[in-house]
């Protein structure tokens, strides 16, 4: 079959902060299985993107969701007129073909769902198919990547101690305030001097992070408001619109880090 | 209204010689030292008024002079009549106040009786002498009726009480004191003395400012997103010997802001509230340590003051541009008025925050001057000593007045500047020194139990199946019960008596403070919490009907067709929501062997509060019944229970407040506790019901010999919680203490916390593990 439908044809911009690139580098060399760690929009998911497209392979994404089964991802037997044929899930398209498989918010799936990427993980590379009564060994290029958000997910969602551990992690957090001004003017086309400001902000919504925010803007957010500014919008609605008001519903908290962006603000 | 009728029949012209005008003047006959002053009183009277009307007026003084007012109460009166005649030659309300201050000093006393006819020149400058008035004194009359102790007090604050200037207000503010105490009458004295937070906020509110209570929450994480570092925000607890705080005050890590600003309200108080604490942050977050005083002068004192506000503002601004406009409103000094200290300081202020500003004088033009010289230094702090003490010089030879008494530091926003002094051993209020006496208020506090949890307004009967016991030290009687006899093998029926001791009020800023310091642990748990909250979605397979078409059973179902047999219809697939119904009970042990410190300097019971403050907090937003119970014995026949939070209540500050109050000692009686908590928890209507134990070690208490008795009645107990439908677990702190309790809870419902400091997480853990079974 014929993955070129995933394959990625332009770079994704990507701005490394530290030895990412070379750790995965290294991970998929020896093709072991991957693990991503950060707040939301930090960068997880272009950074996969970045990768697939730096090693040329095709890149199979899930997002996974508190309703999926294992079925969901390996595959199940689809009626057709001449009678039941076997459709391959996402997972075992990428382990049969050759993609990079990115499991996206990993702790969402239900615990049961997650042990189908166990024989996957560790020496055998082997995907079993009870239904299907057949076993797939993992094509040379196979890898599979996991995102998780330590943050978000709750400890009853937590990964199983047998999952965690056949991993290697990478632990991506807000980018330094220059590299991240710097990726705010390349991704949203706005001026160096609004990048500045936009960066000071999230520092202040960050600042309450455990203080009545679960999670400080994220640099995803900052591009979101700095497009809205090129847009044509003042920067103070932008940002009241694109961070303020998405972040929280407290009022309290919304006025004070209203009144501290106003400090921010020329 | 019978003081109206009564002055009335006064009215009546009557015989000479029994006049009241004869028989008062009799009477004063007799009074030598009174004499003078009743003459001069009536001397001045009779200026205004008639004989009719001097004859009712001289009926009033009989009626006081007749309900034992006593001297000072009749001064008083005079003192009243002398300067309301002289505004408004009107004889009635002097008669209407001659008879209220009777009636109210026959239900709360001549000294009751005097202070409302001191307030009286207030409360008419105030109100008038129209109906206004009138409602004023039938509201002294009800409270001198309900709460007769609280006359005086109110009446000696009444300029602050009737700040207000409407008497809707203040009926509403006595209403509300009345109320506020439920019949402890120490409480209701604080209120009306404005000692109780509640009471100043009342009267705030009326005056339409902002007071500090209001706005907290905001100005905290206003200041943590500035600088990231949650700021230590206090109000000043003003008791009545103080002047209102007009500054915000630095004391060590503490920033103190006036509880309002007076005179600014609605949104500019809210903003002039940030402009402070964002400033005083600064300089907690900026500023380098102390300046030791000296030998320096307090003029160069306030000037090296000035200086270091405007280099910390400077340095802010650097960071944040637009902190300018959060302070620029309050620079208002111009360059013209007198030429005194003060003036020039705000001037100079202004000149060093202001680049724009125009000031063409000497003084502020060298110390602007000297400023931009330094400005390549503005990480030093030493160049706000060097400038601040020449340019105090300067003032000093400038012969310009400088009063340090008087002095306030301008603009408004600014601190006091007292908490960047390190004043040495002998010091005047620095920050340390300020900080005790509010400690030691705080202890106070603490001794005064909290009004609310019992005496039932005055009455006294003791609710409960217990006789009434006057409500000591030891606590109202609330049950007995039995205890296990192990070497008999038998109960022994009501063998011990439990009794419900007030909770005493602690401060519960302490266990905020905790909290924040916890707050990785805090927002790990308030996740659980979301996770909870939403409720499990549990998928339903193989429905009649559904959302979506259960794949699978759809298979399954074609298959069946086309062999032949019958197809199972239930091709659907649903989710459904699974509802929590669980109501628990925290038994906390405050025993004696909870005073122990730990490493870290915290005792255990700080740990115990703490971990209980965060999974109260997480159980409060659950919205799921819970209830906190600390025990403690001191043999069978003193088995006392404390109510942090009952069922009922919702858990807010006040019961942080009681758990803040929470103190160690006595012993351990764990069964005659678990039988009480069950009884407690059996009154609810959940559907499941936990009770969870925190304790430090085995039961033991100070009338039994062989601590297995204890362990053997916990666990009878534990047995019987278990037939009533009720699971109890034990979370046993530090390494002893284990055995035993896996004896009484059994195993699987014990955790032991060996490390005490991970108490907290761990306790908040078994509950949501609990909660979701």
């Amino acid at each position: 079959m014929n993955l070129d439908a995933y394959r990625i044809a332009d770079e994704p911009y990507y701005q490394p902060l530290g030895h990412e690139i070379e750790t995965f580098q290294a991970a998929y060399a020896e093709r072991l299985p991957v693990m991503l760690k950060g707040p939301t929009g930090c960068g997880k998911t272009r950074f996969v993107e970045h990768m697939a497209w730096r090693l040329g392979k095709p890149l199979i994404t899930v997002a996974a969701h508190e309703d999926m089964t294992a079925a969901d991802l390996a595959g199940r037997y689809l009626l057709e007129p001449q009678g039941t044929v076997w459709h391959d899930g996402p997972l075992t398209l990428a382990v049969r073909h050759g993609a990079i498989c990115y499991l996206d918010e990993i702790v969402e799936a239900r615990q049961d769902t997650t042990v189908v990427i166990h024989p996957l993980t560790d020496a055998r590379r082997i995907l079993p198919l009870e239904k299907h009564n057949e076993i797939v060994p993992a094509h040379g290029d196979f890898q599979l990547t996991i995102s998780y958000n330590p943050g978000y997910q709750s400890a009853v969602k937590d990964l199983k101690e047998s999952t965690k551990q056949r991993f290697v992690a990478i632990d991506f957090s807000y980018p330094p305030p220059t590299t991240e001004a710097a990726i705010i003017v390349r991704e949203s086309g706005t001026d160096e001097d609004l990048a500045g400001i936009l960066v000071a902000i999230a520092q202040r919504s960050r600042n309450l992070q455990g203080h009545g925010l679960d999670e400080g803007a994220s640099t995803r957010m900052l591009i979101h408001a700095g497009r809205m500014v090129r847009a044509g919008l003042p920067l103070d609605v932008a940002v009241q619109s694109s961070i303020v008001l998405p972040i929280t519903d407290n009022p309290d908290i919304r006025a004070a880090l209203s009144d501290a962006i106003q400090a921010c603000l020329p | 209204m019978n003081a109206a009728k009564q002055v009335t029949l006064h009215l009546v012209p009557p015989d000479e010689e029994d006049s009241a005008t004869h028989r008062i003047h009799r009477l004063m006959l007799q009074r030598e030292t009174l004499r003078p002053l009743f003459r001069a009183a009536w001397d001045d009277l009779s200026h205004h008024f008639d004989e009719s009307e001097l004859e009712a007026w001289a009926g009033a003084v009989l009626t006081l002079a007749h309900v034992n007012a006593g001297p000072a109460c009749l001064i008083a009166y005079w003192e009243a009549s002398k300067n309301d005649a002289a505004d408004r030659q009107e004889i009635a309300p002097l008669l209407v106040a001659g008879q209220m201050a009777a009636n109210i000093c026959r239900n709360a006393g001549a000294q009751a009786a005097t202070a409302a006819l001191q307030a009286l020149p207030v409360a008419t400058r105030v109100f008038g002498s129209g109906p206004a008035l009138a409602r004023w004194w039938r509201v002294v009359d009800l409270l001198a009726r309900q709460a007769p102790e609280s006359v005086a007090p109110a009446a000696d604050n009444i300029a602050q009480i009737l700040a207000p200037g409407t008497i809707d207000a203040f009926e509403d503010f006595v209403a509300a004191g009345l109320k506020f105490a439920s019949g402890n009458k120490a409480r209701r004295q604080a209120f009306f003395r404005l000692e109780e937070e509640f009471a100043r906020h009342m009267i705030a509110r009326d005056l339409g400012s902002v007071t500090f209570l209001e706005t907290e929450i905001e100005l905290k994480a206003f200041v943590t997103a500035l600088w990231g570092k949650p700021p230590l925000l206090r109000s000043f607890a003003a008791d009545n010997s103080q002047t209102p705080q007009r500054r915000t005050s630095i004391a060590g890590p503490l920033i103190r802001l006036p509880e309002t600003f007076r005179g600014v309200q609605g949104d500019a108080a809210r903003a002039l509230f940030r402009a402070a604490a964002a400033h005083a942050q600064a300089h907690l977050v900026l500023g380098n340590g102390l300046f030791p005083v000296g030998t320096l002068k307090p003029l160069q004192i306030a000037l090296v003051n000035l200086i270091e506000d405007a280099r910390i503002e400077t340095l802010a601004m650097r960071q944040l541009t637009g902190l300018r406009r959060l302070w620029a409103p309050y620079h208002v000094a111009t360059p013209s008025g007198v030429v005194a200290a003060p003036t020039l300081m705000a001037r100079l202020a202004r000149a060093l925050f202001d680049p724009a500003y125009v000031d063409d004088d000497s003084f502020v033009a060298k110390g602007r001057a000297m400023f931009t010289a330094a400005l390549p230094r503005i990480d030093d702090p030493a160049i706000s000593r060097e400038i601040g003490m020449l340019l105090g010089n300067d003032l000093g030879q400038m012969r310009v007045q400088f009063n340090v008494k008087t002095y306030v530091v301008e603009p408004v926003y600014r601190d006091d500047g007292l908490g960047l002094w390190d004043f040495g051993e002998n010091a005047p209020p620095s920050g340390e020194v300020i900080e005790l006496p509010v400690d030691a208020v705080r202890m106070e506090r603490q001794e005064a139990p909290d009004g609310d949890s019992n005496e039932p307004d005055g009455k006294g009967e003791a609710l409960g199946r217990g006789r009434p016991v006057a409500p000591d030290e030891r606590g109202i009687i609330i049950a007995k019960y039995p205890e296990w006899d192990r070497a008999h093998g038998i109960e022994r029926p009501e063998w011990t008596t439990v009794r419900e001791v007030a909770a005493h009020a602690g401060d519960p800023r302490l266990i905020e403070a905790a909290l924040d310091h916890a707050d990785a642990l805090r927002s790990r748990i308030g996740r659980l919490v979301r996770g909870v909250r939403i409720g499990r979605t549990i998928r339903l397979n193989r429905q009649h009907e559904g959302h979506d078409i259960d794949i699978d059973a759809a298979l399954d179902a074609g298959i069946a067709l086309r062999i032949g047999q019958e197809p199972d219809p239930r091709v659907f697939r649903s989710s459904t929501s699974v509802h929590r119904d669980l109501a628990a009970l925290l038994l906390i042990d405050v025993s004696e062997s909870t005073r122990d410190r730990l490493a870290s300097g915290a005792t255990i019971l700080d740990v115990e509060r703490l971990a209980v403050a965060v999974l109260a907090e997480a159980m409060g937003r659950l919205g799921d019944p819970f209830g906190l119970l600390a025990f403690a014995s001191d043999g069978r026949e003193d088995v006392r229970m404390t109510t942090m939070k009952s069922f009922e209540e919702p858990y807010d500050r006040r019961c942080v407040a009681r758990l803040a109050g929470l103190r160690s000692g006595l012993s351990t009686r764990l069964g005659t506790a678990l039988r009480h908590a069950g009884k407690v928890i059996g009154n609810t209507t959940s559907g499941r019901k936990l009770v969870i134990v925190l304790t430090d070690g085995e039961p033991s208490d100070i009338d039994v010999s062989d601590p297995l008795d204890l362990v053997e009645d916990a666990r009878r107990a534990a047995l019987g919680l278990k037939n009533t439908g009720v699971d109890a677990y034990g979370v046993v702190l530090g390494q002893a203490g284990g055995e035993a309790a896996w004896r009484i809870f059994g195993r699987g419902n014990t955790m032991m916390v060996h490390r005490i400091e991970d108490l907290p997480g761990r306790l908040s853990e078994l509950y949501f593990r609990l909660a979701r079974r």
